[in-house]
Parts: C-alpha cells; sequence; structure tokens
C-alpha cells in the first residue's frame, strides 16, 4: 500500500502499492491488514482470556475496586509500572529529546519517574490511617465532608476521562499511520478491546493484564530502542550529526530544557502522583508492607523506559529526520515505520498499544470506583447495595469509554485540557497532603483554598492579566513561594516537617534572584506554582486558626469495606474495620 | 561528549528495563506458584 498525504487543507492523495505508505514524503513501512488484525486480536485475546480465568460470576463490590488491598509485588509493580507509562508519555519524551537534545529525556522520564519515589511515604501513610479505603475522595469524605470529596472526585473524573480519550487517540493514531485502517476504526478497535475485558471484573482485571501488558512492553522497548539506534547508523550518527545541534542541545546542563521542560514537569507530575486515583487505587490495593519496593521498582521501570524512548528523539534529531507533516508526535512511529521491516514493526506496534491499553483499562477502573464508592456508596445515611455499586461501576464503564470515542473522534485539544487537570490538581497537593498530618486542618480551609489557588490559576496560566512591571513582579514572589513548596512537599514525606521548612526556605530563597522578574514569562510554570502557593498559604492560614483537632483513627472506620456479606468467612474475619457506624464525617 | 559515551548513554536504558522485567517476572513467577501451592487465587 502507498499513501501520499498533501499538507495543505488536510487532503490527502493516497496511492496504495504493497505494504509501505508514503505520507508527506517520507516512505514508511506498514502492517498489512491481516497481520494488524492478528495483532490485536492476539494481545486482546490474551488480555480477554486472563480476564475470563480471574472472573466470578458473582464479583464483590470492594475486590472489582482494590482486589482485596493484598496484592504482591510483582503484580503491584507491573501495574503501577504499565499504569504510569502512557502512550502519550513516550511521544512527549522523544519530543523533549528531539527538541532539548541529550538533556530532554531526561527532564521528562526523571521528574517523572522521581515522583513515584516521591509520592511513596505519602502512600503508606495514606494507607495506615484508612488502610481499606477505594478511593482517595472517600478518605477526604472521612477526614473532611462531602465539598472536598468531590472536589478531587470531580478532578479525577475530568482527568480520567482526558486520559482515556488521548489513549484512544494514540491508539488510532497508531492503526491509521501504520496499518491500512483509519483512525475511526482505530480508535474504535482500541476502545472496545479495552473495555471488553475491564468490564467485568474491573480493577482485578486491570491489574492482571497489566502484568502481561508490562511485559509485552517493556520486553519490546528492550528491543526496540537499539534497533532503532543502530538502524540509523549507530555510533557514526553522532560524528556524522554533530553539526545538527545547537550548543544547549549538546548540554547536559541545558537551561532551555530545565526551563521549559523540566521545571514545569516537575510542578506538574507531583501533582499527577498526588491526585490521580490510578495510583491511589494501586496504592490501596497493594499488600501494606510492599508499598516501598512497589514504588521503587515503578520508578526505576517508568525512568528507564521513557528516558530511553526519549533518547530516540536525541538520536533522530542528530540524524536530521523532520518529523512528518511537522507533527511531533510523528517521530516515534515514523522511525519505526522508516527502519523496520514487519516483525520488529509488531514488536513496535504491541509495545505502544500495549501502553495504551494498560493506562486505559486503569482509567476505566479508577472511574468506576470514584463513581461507585463517592458518588454512590458514600452519599448520605443510607446502606450502599454492593449489587447497585457493582452495576454502577460497570455502567461507567460503559459510558466513559462511550465519551472518550466521542471526543477522540472530534479530535479535541488534550493537551490544554490535561493543563486544566493538571492546575486543579496543583492547587489540591498541599491541601491533600496536609490533611493526613495535620489535625487542624478544616473542610472549609480545603475547599477555599482549593479554589482560590485556581481563580488565580486560570488568568494566569491563560494570560488574562497583563504581566507588565510590578504586577509581574508580584506574580513572580507569589511563584518563587510555590518553589518553596514543591521542594518541601518533596522533602517533607522522608524527612519530615522542619527539614522540609527549612528545604522549602532555602530553595524559595536561592530561586528568589533568577526568577524574580523572570518566571511570569513562563506560563505554564508560573501558574502552577502559582497554584501551589495560593493553595497553601491559603489552607495554612485559615487551619492555624482552628482551634479543635481531628482523630484520624476514626478515618479507618470510614472507609471499610462495602461487600462484608461476600466475603469469605476467613477473610471477613480478618478484615480491617469494615463501614461501620454512620458514613457522615464527625468534624469539619 | 564522545560518540563512546553518548553510545553508551543511549543504550544503558534498554539495559536497565530489562533488568527491571526480569525482577517483575521473578516476583509475579514466585508469587503465582506460591498461590497455586496453597491452591488460592492470585489476585
Amino acid at each position: 500500500m502507498r499513501l501520499r498525504a498533501g499538507r495543505a487543507g488536510g487532503s490527502q492523495d493516497v496511492e496504495e502499492t504493497g505494504a509501505q505508505a508514503r505520507v508527506d514524503d517520507v516512505q514508511l513501512q506498514q502492517l498489512g491488514g491481516p497481520l494488524t488484525v492478528g495483532l490485536l486480536v492476539l494481545f486482546f485475546g490474551l488480555t480477554m482470556l486472563i480476564s475470563l480465568r480471574i472472573s466470578r460470576r458473582k464479583e464483590n463490590a470492594d475486590a472489582y475496586m482494590t482486589a482485596g488491598n493484598g496484592i504482591g509485588l510483582g503484580v503491584s509493580a507491573a501495574s503501577m509500572t504499565a499504569t504510569w507509562i502512557w502512550a502519550a508519555s513516550m511521544y512527549a519524551s522523544a519530543t523533549s529529546g528531539y527538541v532539548y537534545g541529550i538533556s530532554g529525556p531526561i527532564h521528562y522520564g526523571l521528574w517523572g519517574a522521581l515522583m513515584i519515589l516521591f509520592i511513596y511515604p505519602y502512600g503508606r501513610r495514606i494507607r495506615a490511617v484508612a488502610p481499606r479505603a477505594h478511593t482517595l475522595a472517600e478518605v477526604m469524605y472521612a477526614r473532611h465532608g462531602r465539598s472536598s470529596q468531590l472536589m478531587l472526585a470531580g478532578s479525577n473524573v475530568l482527568g480520567s476521562v482526558i486520559s482515556l480519550t488521548s489513549n484512544f487517540i494514540a491508539g488510532g493514531a497508531l492503526i491509521s499511520m501504520l496499518s491500512p485502517f483509519s483512525f475511526s476504526q482505530g480508535i474504535v478497535v482500541i476502545a472496545g478491546g479495552v473495555l471488553l475485558y475491564t468490564l467485568w471484573s474491573g480493577f482485578r482485571a486491570s491489574v492482571l493484564t497489566d502484568f502481561i501488558q508490562v511485559c509485552a512492553m517493556l520486553g519490546a522497548v528492550v528491543v526496540v530502542i537499539p534497533a532503532i539506534f543502530f538502524a540509523m547508523g549507530g555510533p557514526a550518527v553522532f560524528v556524522e550529526g554533530a553539526s545538527n545541534l545547537t550548543p544547549q542541545q549538546t548540554s547536559f546542563f541545558s537551561s532551555d530544557a530545565f526551563l521549559n521542560q523540566g521545571a514545569p514537569y516537575i510542578a506538574a507530575v507531583l501533582a499527577y502522583a498526588i491526585g490521580n486515583q490510578t495510583i491511589a487505587q494501586r496504592l490501596f490495593a497493594v499488600r501494606e508492607d510492599l508499598i516501598k519496593p512497589t514504588f521503587i521498582t515503578a520508578t526505576i521501570g517508568y525512568g528507564a523506559t521513557i528516558i530511553g524512548i526519549g533518547m530516540l528523539g536525541v538520536v533522530a534529531l542528530y540524524a536530521g529526520i523532520n518529523p512528518m507533516e511537522g507533527d511531533l508526535n510523528n517521530l516515534i512511529p515514523q522511525l519505526a515505520g522508516t527502519y523496520f521491516g514487519p516483525v520488529l514493526l509488531s514488536v513496535f506496534f504491541i509495545m505502544i498499544i500495549g501502553s495504551l491499553a494498560s493506562t486505559a483499562d486503569s482509567d476505566l477502573s479508577a472511574l468506576s470506583s470514584i463513581m461507585m464508592a463517592d458518588i454512590y456508596g458514600r452519599a448520605g445515611k443510607r446502606k450502599a447495595d454492593p449489587r447497585l455499586m457493582l452495576t454502577i461501576g460497570r455502567a461507567t464503564m460503559v459510558i466513559a469509554t462511550g465519551a472518550a470515542l466521542y471526543f477522540a473522534g472530534a479530535r479535541m485539544n488534550i493537551l490544554d485540557l490535561l493543563v486544566l487537570v493538571g492546575a486543579i490538581w496543583g492547587a489540591l497537593v498541599f491541601p491533600v497532603i496536609a490533611s493526613f498530618y495535620w489535625e487542624k486542618v478544616t473542610n472549609k480551609a480545603f475547599t477555599v483554598s482549593v479554589l482560590a489557588a485556581l481563580a488565580i490559576f486560570f488568568p494566569v496560566r491563560f494570560g488574562w492579566i497583563p504581566m507588565d512591571g510590578a504586577v509581574g513582579y508580584v506574580f513572580d514572589v507569589v511563584a518563587v513561594v510555590g518553589v518553596g513548596v514543591v521542594a518541601g512537599l518533596m522533602t517533607f514525606g522522608f524527612f519530615g516537617a522542619r527539614p522540609a521548612r527549612i528545604v522549602g526556605v532555602v530553595a524559595a530563597l536561592g530561586v528568589a534572584p533568577f526568577g524574580i522578574g523572570f518566571l511570569h514569562d513562563y506560563a505554564v510554570l508560573s501558574g502552577s506554582l502559582i497554584a501551589y502557593a495560593v493553595s497553601t498559604v491559603v489552607c495554612t492560614a485559615m487551619s492555624l486558626s482552628n482551634r479543635t483537632g481531628f482523630d484520624f483513627s476514626r478515618i479507618a472506620g470510614m472507609t471499610g469495606d462495602f461487600d462484608v456479606e461476600a466475603v469469605e468467612p476467613a477473610a471477613a474475619s480478618t478484615a480491617a474495620p469494615a463501614r461501620s457506624g454512620s458514613q457522615i464525617p464527625q468534624t469539619r | 561528549m564522545t560518540p563512546f559515551w553518548l553510545t553508551a548513554y543511549v543504550l544503558m536504558w534498554p539495559v536497565i528495563v530489562a533488568g527491571v522485567l526480569a525482577f517483575i517476572a521473578r516476583a509475579f513467577f514466585k508469587e503465582w506458584l506460591d498461590a497455586h501451592r496453597r491452591g488460592e487465587p492470585m489476585i
């Protein structure tokens, strides 16, 4: 098959011969129709088979959300790694390598990896306080009340639908580029495949299939990176293509890479790691003593995979390759289509399908848990019906898949939406973390601080306020406080409050001379830092005036199992406190 | 940086990935065997 795509007006001049596609003057190898179908059937058939083997005629509502709170290291580490790696992160890391040179992938992958590590102490605290919870929002309900719960749940619904959409788009784009099938056919197949194996057993299916997906994905990475590197010329490309790089692109300490990629990403991924239900769900599912090794394994696995794929962008930069249609997201599939034959192209295809399916099934499980636990289970005084909960969970998956298909078909601008969710989670980070450690934080302080942070974030991020003169300096000072907050939060989990305060103050003072008068030029970074700073300052100020404290031991009793009748007798006797008494928080 | 070190910089990541994959697979099959011996479902 030969395809010729025109640049102007979106019109396509398509010419097909054999199993190659010529797009934008780039000759691409394609998978044939039967091979594409075969790979998809193999991948989704295997995951479906696993899902069927673990399915029960009568599923347990709690297991549907957290798989019994006792999964082992192999499954949990595979699942955490697979969930954190998504197709977009592979493309973005390669983009970072292509744009910023040799330090680019580090400024994408390393920070994303380290954030998994930085949140594990928080994970242990959250699990200790709420050992059998299902969602973070559910814990916020027990700690504060409905408004805090709904803020977290709402941001997660938005975030997971966007993530789901993004993964469908990545799948559709991959299939349309590397096979004879269209984008629309691609997104429908991906959505249908993921929904089928996740629908019946929920989170249990999601985590177990993650093992197969992580094997396929990491196994492919081991092969794909050296294969493309040597196909592009190997070490010689660094000699022949050295003139294609600017001095910044050849530097390991590129300020361009740090300020445009690394620094905004540090702020964003800390928020994603704390606020995202897909991570929280695995935190509640893993055996409590395995939280640390799970997070460490995922840190190394994610970092090496994403930085490694980013290296392909660096090599492409040295080789002087131009992305098809000027779209940097095409870079990785373009390299595979240019340099691989059918066998390696199939390996690459499975790698991307594995990365997007593992994240998409996690999003579906997260969405269903939020609707089951937060919207239905913890709403009001009545006792939740586990059968109805399961129906709600499954219906949520179907509706979410439909919505994501609609958004994917409309090709909505996912990046803009992700910025929005990142900001919401950025505003939530300090109030959420403080709520687990500081007994004085109130529901009012939580809610007001998040809303205040968002109210200031939007004008800064989208340039609604002119940043000329004194206004810019004022916002820079606030952003510098945000730097201190981020540094402090990253320290607090490991070393406690006092070292965190010292590190926060030192970081803010260290950045101030360089940042003030300058940070407002970087709207994404500035907006995120301001969201952190405002929510922290407002939440702290309002909480300090609170004279009563919260008893954290109450949370465990308010976040127990829903489906205790269906649990085996032995398991029920060892289970931590089931939902008891009133579901209404007693302290605001 | 010389081509040798740049090559090492590119190729070190798949080596680390292979190590992580081996670690995860080992842990998974150990848990699977344990569950099989006990006659309990793995998840």
